[in-house]
């Protein structure tokens, strides 16, 4: 699938049940909603988001400013899997950077992009509080813990 | 649990016993880390626990438990056994069934999965200096109890004292009681929380909100993470606590998305307390109603601010208000609202619980009860360590986290996070408290406490920090967004070799004026990291700028690969060592050769900071890179040949001093086709090459193959021609003068008995040797000194027929400046270490030695450079017995010929850091005259820096010619993961060594030396790769 095409093939209906479950909806549920939203779709579909402010009566402006001021929230569609890269301090002092350029090198992307086939994004994250295993990565739920450049691909093949 | 919802106290009460019983109800419990540990398997080893104490019939006697983090992470996956807490790491399924047989059957310790201090195993918590160290109060619970089970919190005295509290006080007590207490908020500022809790309490208004902090942002801080997957129920008793006091009826827990594990373990535990009547309405009958909701950020480090998270949880962007008002005047909604930190929430029982005395028992004056600190970065024992307010850094770095691992120093201690600082050496026996980080530059922050060493550079690292907030600032107010922006470029240049001095005021200007001038905390404390790293590293700054050199090597648009980068002659390692693992020696030696004729010296008494930098030390050892270049240096066949034809006619450049530094500038202006004369006083070149190091280190042979190969470049060598004056050789005609005339006189201890014959200084001694004399020696020698010349003398008395021979040092032998290596075979030889005591006079019978009285030292006030200053101990003087004492404690400086040139108040020429050029014009200098001792590295590399300024100076490009051999070699991924280990070159058998002077260690033979080559990760052919 490519993400022109994933973007065509959200279904409304979806987003249209968290609404409910979650109504009534006012402004201080905007980004519990959103949390929601992306749950469901791996991101935020725009149309669906502005579907979802005219059902709500949200203004778009105002939801729109809250999904792109966040780093958790993606306007556009997210691969299969979520390879997070960890740039606290202590994965710092361990060599996170060379770590960072290695995913980048071995996924094709780089940080915030995603694989021609969707199948991975990669994100990094200010802290995984996880500092005594640094340097730190992260696939989906998974910690990986003290990741020598060399490993990273072995772990990467571990998805597909 | 059975659905019991308590109406009142004593329905808890009951609940208590019960649930007590029941935990008491096994004989043994096997507490496993289900939170950090996760990562590193502790699912299955949980599994595997269960199925097998199920498997031998125990499940009735031995609980397994899942728990929060034991705080050793380092450990992990981490197990501890009640009753005897025992504290297993690193444990796999396949360590169970021994774990059963020996401690749950017959309560004895697995002693291989046990921490060693010493020869000694630590088999229990109280055992490990990393638990003996701290004192464990909020933490007490964590790692003890299932996080997921109310019942084992309520055993362990959970919920008794918001019971307590409900009962018999009145809010305004419970505020008294944490005001008087001292408790400060943990999440960074240090505010009092009796004192918040005060203001939103007397607020105008019924509707009042507390708000849990838990958006842990600071990176290199993960307390509020253990504490909410750990003991969840003890945040909330405090979030219980904090509402009654304040009078709010609705909270929230704030937390990040970013911690899954945390967002479960919170959401069951409201789950629980709800369904137990514990959060909810007239909570255990005293018609207090209080209800929580989880929230989860959406990742953004400025929602840690107040103002900011307000926003947030009122679904905006998260951007700070300006304040006043205060968040306890006009907050969530607009109402009075108290923002607390997990931290100092979990604090809340204990104050309630035990007392405000017993409270303040812990901490300083100004800064009550215990800190909860992330230990982590460059130190051993990382993980979470509680310790009451005022411990040092020192107890916290060096007794529990157990020091800098991998034989590498500390540099500084990273405090506060991107909002705090850098505390330099100087700093580790600060106690550590609000006050005292703050006065000292840093903050305490949350308590990320990242420890660094000589491996990170502080220009990177305020660079990190920088790029961390500028990324994270929210961008409301400008001097924020834009002045962030201007000082990460300024850093960005510095960091590519592209500053300028100037830079560094630019960047504190900036910094004034984003402090005083921002919105918000994040803003206000931006520029921290900046500040206190060019408070305390300046020169770092200036080198990066002024030598385009990093010297932790990390900065990666100065260099190519760190360990060329960090080699003081930039000798490009990477590449001679691909021709290695090639079989191309002849071209590896050309490529050394390039940048340090002196390969053969080189490759066996080199300090070596290639292979210090070496990035393969990240994953197992680091290459062998002295051994290989001295594999290269005696292997190599075509060595005949010269880099450039031989220079000739007159000499336009002197020289003073055919010591490395010397040789190496006569070297390099040859390269460069100018030609130059050395002076040497002694009968036989190469300074102290020749006439210090002895032969078992460096042979005769190899010294002369490394000069022969120089004087081929028509360098021409006047040997015993001493000079007198650095002036007259201009008059006499030379164009430029280099003075490297060394630090060859040995520093005088200034005590009685100095004249005794008997006496004799160290540098003499070996001299007398190196110049072939047989010096005398005696039969008990007495070395007294730390460095290398102390050793070297050691060592060379043994192999002259001397029984017995003790070095002395004043301080312990961690600090001794000599090589470890060498201070491992004098000490394999059968020479005696006596550490911390120093002489006090020698002791002579009829005009000769015959002992000496030492004072026993201990280690005292740390001095500037952190080291501790060694104290005498009072009455505690002692004779050793010696017919020979030989001094080894500092050279000085030969500054002898450098008439009219200023000299520094250390007794060695002044000099530009760039140029090496002294005051003299035309006249440069380096080597030990300029730095009063140093390696041959640097020696070396001061001759070439001084060559390509003469040339410069006259009228040259100074340019070194370029590598002609190159090596694209590298391993395969696979292959690089397989080789592993790092050779040792053999050392001939101790009692072969003391009748002479052979060499001591051999070198590599093809095979070996090819495997270590290959294990090379060529980080300078990264940026092609990428």
């Amino acid at each position: 699938m490519t993400v022109a095409q994933a973007a065509e093939s959200v279904d409304l209906a979806l987003a249209l049940k968290v609404v409910e479950e979650m109504s009534p909806i006012t402004e201080g549920d905007i980004i519990p909603l959103l949390q929601r939203l992306q749950d469901t779709y791996g991101y935020l579909p725009p149309d669906v988001v502005l579907a979802i402010c005219e059902e709500t009566e949200l203004p778009a402006s105002r939801v729109f400013g809250v999904a792109t001021f966040y780093s958790q929230f993606s306007l556009e569609p997210r691969g299969k899997h979520l390879v997070r890269c960890c740039r606290g301090t202590a994965c710092h002092v361990r060599g996170g950077h060379r770590l960072l350029d290695t995913i980048e090198r071995a996924l094709g992307v780089k940080d915030g992009g995603i694989t021609k086939d969707m199948v991975f994004s990669l994100d990094t994250v200010a802290c995984l509080g996880t500092c005594f295993l640094a340097p730190v990565m992260m696939v989906d739920g998974n910690y990986y813990g003290q990741v020598a450049p060399d490993r990273v691909k072995k772990i990467i093949d571990q998805y597909e | 649990m059975s659905q019991v919802t308590f109406r009142d106290v004593e329905s808890l009460e009951r609940f208590r016993q019960e649930a007590q019983e029941e935990a008491e109800s096994h004989r043994a419990r096997v507490l496993i880390c289900m939170t950090g540990c996760r990562s590193m398997g502790a699912i299955e080893l949980g599994q595997a626990f269960r199925e097998k104490v199920a498997a031998a019939g125990l499940s009735d006697e031995v609980a397994v438990v899942d728990v929060g983090c034991h705080g050793q992470c380092v450990l992990a996956p981490a197990v501890v056994i009640e009753p005897q807490d025992y504290l297993y790491g690193g444990v796999t399924p396949e360590d169970v069934d021994e774990i059963i047989e020996t401690t749950l059957r017959q309560g004895e310790p697995v002693e291989r999965l046990c921490q060693k201090v010493g020869d000694e195993t630590a088999a229990t918590l109280d055992q490990t200096p990393f638990y003996a160290g701290q004192q464990r109060a909020v933490l007490a619970n964590c790692g003890r109890i299932d996080p997921t089970k109310i019942e084992d919190a309520i055993a362990r005295g959970g919920y008794s004292t918001i019971a307590k509290a409900l009962g018999s006080k009145q809010p305004g007590e419970v505020v008294d009681e944490v005001k008087q207490a001292g408790l400060r908020g943990r999440g960074g500022a240090g505010f009092s929380t009796g004192l918040k809790w005060e203001l939103a309490r007397k607020a105008p208004g019924d509707e009042k909100y507390l708000i849990c902090n838990a958006d842990e942002g600071d990176p290199g801080a993960f307390m509020d993470r253990a504490l909410l997957e750990g003991v969840p129920h003890q945040v909330i008793e405090g979030m219980l606590l904090a509402a009654y006091a304040i009078g709010a009826s609705q909270g929230f827990v704030y937390v990040r998305a970013e911690y899954p594990i945390a967002v479960e373990h919170v959401a069951e535990a409201l789950k629980q307390a709800r369904e137990c009547g514990l959060l909810g309405k007239n909570i255990l009958g005293s018609g207090f109603d209080f209800d929580i909701e989880l929230r989860m950020g959406a990742g953004a480090f400025v929602c840690g601010e107040e103002s900011a998270l307000i926003a947030s949880l009122e679904g905006h962007r998260g951007m700070p208000q300006p304040r006043p008002p205060f968040p306890v005047e006009k907050g969530y909604r607009g109402k009075p609202t108290s923002i607390n930190n997990v931290e100092t929430l979990a604090n809340v029982p204990l104050i309630v619980e035990n007392g405000i005395d017993s409270y303040r028992e812990f901490g300083t004056e100004g800064s009550a009860g215990t800190k909860i600190f992330a230990l982590a970065g460059r130190v051993n024992n990382t993980g979470l360590v509680e310790v009451p307010m005022g411990t040092t850094l020192r107890t916290i770095i060096n007794e529990i986290g157990g020091g800098v691992p991998k034989n590498r120093s500390f540099k500084a201690a990273q405090m506060g996070g991107p909002s705090g600082g850098c505390l330099p050496m100087k700093y580790l026996d600060l106690p550590i408290d609000f006050d005292s980080v703050q006065e000292a530059g840093a903050i305490m922050g949350s308590g990320g406490l990242i420890v660094m060493d000589d491996s990170n550079c502080m220009v990177n690292i305020a660079r990190y920090f920088l790029e961390f907030t500028q990324d994270e600032s929210c961008g409301k107010c400008t001097p924020c967004r834009v002045g962030t922006r201007h000082m990460l470029d300024i850093l960005d240049r510095i960091c590519s070799g592209e500053g300028k001095l100037e830079d560094l005021d630019e960047l504190e200007r900036v910094a004034d004026h984003i402090k005083s001038t921002s919105l918000c905390g994040l803003g206000q404390t931006a520029p921290n990291p900046v500040l206190t790293t060019l408070r305390y590293f300046r020169d770092e700054y200036e080198e990066h700028i002024q030598r385009k050199h990093c010297r932790a090597a990390v900065c990666e648009g100065l260099l190519e690969a760190p360990c060329s980068h960090a080699c003081p002659s930039n000798v490009n390692v990477p590449q001679y060592l691909g021709l290695i693992a090639e079989g191309h020696l002849d071209a590896a030696m050309d490529v050394i050769r390039r940048r340090n004729p002196f390969v053969s010296v080189c490759g066996r008494v080199c300090d070596h900071p290639c292979q210090s930098h070496c990035r393969r030390a990240d994953l197992d050892e680091p290459l062998a890179i002295r051994a290989l270049k001295r594999y290269a240096a005696d292997n190599a066949k075509g060595l005949s040949h010269t880099l450039t034809p031989p220079t000739s006619g007159d000499a336009e450049v002197a020289i003073v001093g055919a010591g490395p530094s010397g040789l190496s500038c006569a070297y390099f202006l040859a390269l460069m086709g100018r030609h130059s004369v050395v002076f040497e006083e002694h009968p036989v070149a190469g300074g102290m090459l020749a006439l210090g190091i002895p032969e078992y280190r460096l042979p005769k042979k190899a010294l002369q193959e490394d000069i022969d190969f120089i004087l081929r470049h028509g360098v021409e060598l006047r040997t015993e021609t001493r000079v007198e004056s650095v002036t007259a050789l201009q008059q006499e005609g030379y164009r430029a003068v280099y003075l490297a005339s060394g630090a060859q006189t040995g520093r005088a201890m200034r005590i009685e008995g100095e004249n005794l014959e008997g006496v004799a200084d160290s540098l003499e001694f070996l001299r007398a040797r190196g110049l072939g004399q047989e010096p005398k020696c005696g039969k008990q020698v007495v070395v007294i000194g730390g460095g290398n010349a102390a050793i070297d003398s050691a060592r060379s008395a043994s192999r002259l027929g001397a029984e017995k021979v003790q070095i002395l040092y004043r301080r312990t032998r961690t600090e001794m400046p000599a090589y470890d290596e060498e201070i491992e075979e004098a000490l394999l030889e059968g020479i005696e270490l006596h550490e911390l005591v120093a002489p006090n006079r020698i002791i002579g019978k009829d005009g000769v030695t015959s002992g000496i009285e030492m004072t026993r030292m201990k280690l005292g006030e740390p001095d500037d450079s952190g080291r501790r200053r060694p104290v005498p101990i009072e009455g505690s003087e002692y004779v050793i017995e010696c017919d020979m004492v030989l001094p080894a404690i500092g050279q000085q400086a030969s500054i002898e010929p450098a008439d009219g040139l200023e000299t520094t108040s250390w007794r060695t020429v002044a000099f530009d850091a760039v140029t090496l050029e002294t005051s003299g014009e035309g006249i440069f200098s380096g080597g030990d005259v300029i730095n009063g001792g140093g390696t041959v590295i640097e020696a070396i590399a001061d001759g070439q820096r001084a060559a390509i300024a003469i040339d410069q100076y006259l009228g040259g490009t100074g340019t070194l010619p370029p590598d002609v051999s190159m090596s694209l070699f590298r391993a395969s991924d696979e292959e690089l993961e397989a080789a592993t280990t790092s050779l040792e070159e053999p050392t001939l058998p101790v009692d072969e060594r003391l009748s002479d002077f052979r060499e001591v260690v051999s070198g590599f033979q093809h095979a070996g030396a090819c495997a270590e080559a290959n294990r090379c990760l060529r980080c300078d052919l990264e940026k092609i790769r990428s």
